[in-house]
């Protein structure tokens, strides 16, 4: 089975293109397929807590993230030095990987998604 | 090898819809069964309003891949939930939600993301044009 990765890499707020990344991995996942997500850039700020997004301004994809489990999505990969996130009001579930780790985790995967 | 072709890019904000074609050409031109269908996903699917009525010194996008549907027989599927939210909507979407009228070009079809699954396991690659 192709071993999938979805790339979320556009602002929660800025388009639909995080929500629907998010979307094909859930739907990817209750197809049982093996799925990976990894943020980088403005879909860092998912991790956020504490965020109360108006209507006007989308939905709170923060929200999803504890369900991501019970859809046996476990693997979120973030860069470990980033501007984005910051660790005291990041939400925990991710898994930091150094430079070299983010760049040779790209070739662990038969299909990459960017969203 | 068969491919799917799975495309993001707004046709209006992007070239990935008009570089997608070029793709789908090129590729049936040598291998003419090699694409097993084009899965079309976020404002990619304004690919599919039939009422879009571009200048006419310019390329019908959308004209363009019915033509390359209908040479090759090749499925345009356009994700449902992504295309009901911007206003593409067949004929049966237009009853459930009781509107008057509907949207959807020819050749193309509303289909669920499970129809994209379906289309990754059973080609070698999935191309994405965003």
């Amino acid at each position: 089975m192709k071993r999938t990765l979805i790339h979320l890499n556009s602002g929660p707020y800025s388009s639909l293109a995080c929500k629907e990344g998010l979307d094909l991995a859930l739907v990817l996942a209750t197809f049982e397929q093996p799925i990976d997500l990894c943020l980088s850039g403005a879909a860092l700020s998912i991790l956020t807590r504490e965020q109360n997004p108006i209507s006007e301004q989308g939905k709170n994809l923060h929200k999803l993230l504890d369900g991501l489990e019970f859809y046996d999505i476990e693997n979120i990969f973030i860069e470990k030095d980033n501007n984005w996130t910051d660790k005291k009001n990041s939400w925990q579930g991710v898994t930091p990987l150094d430079k070299a780790q983010w760049q040779t985790m790209f070739s662990n995967y038969q299909q990459i998604f960017r969203f | 090898m068969q491919y799917t072709l799975l495309i993001t890019g707004s046709p209006y904000q992007s070239k990935a819809c008009h570089t997608a074609l070029r793709f789908i050409k090129a590729a049936t031109s040598k291998y003419p069964n090699c694409i097993k269908g084009v899965f079309f996903y976020e404002d990619a699917v304004l690919i599919g309003n039939q009422t879009a009525q571009p200048p006419r010194d310019e390329i019908n996008i959308v004209k363009a891949w019915q033509e390359v549907a209908k040479q090759h027989d090749v499925p345009l599927y356009l994700c449902i939930a992504a295309a009901v939210r911007r206003g593409i909507i067949s004929e049966s979407e237009s009853h459930r939600y009781e509107l008057g009228q509907h949207t959807l070009a020819e050749q193309f079809q509303l289909e669920g993301l499970g129809t994209l699954v379906d289309l990754m396991n059973t080609t070698n690659k999935v191309i994405q044009f965003r």
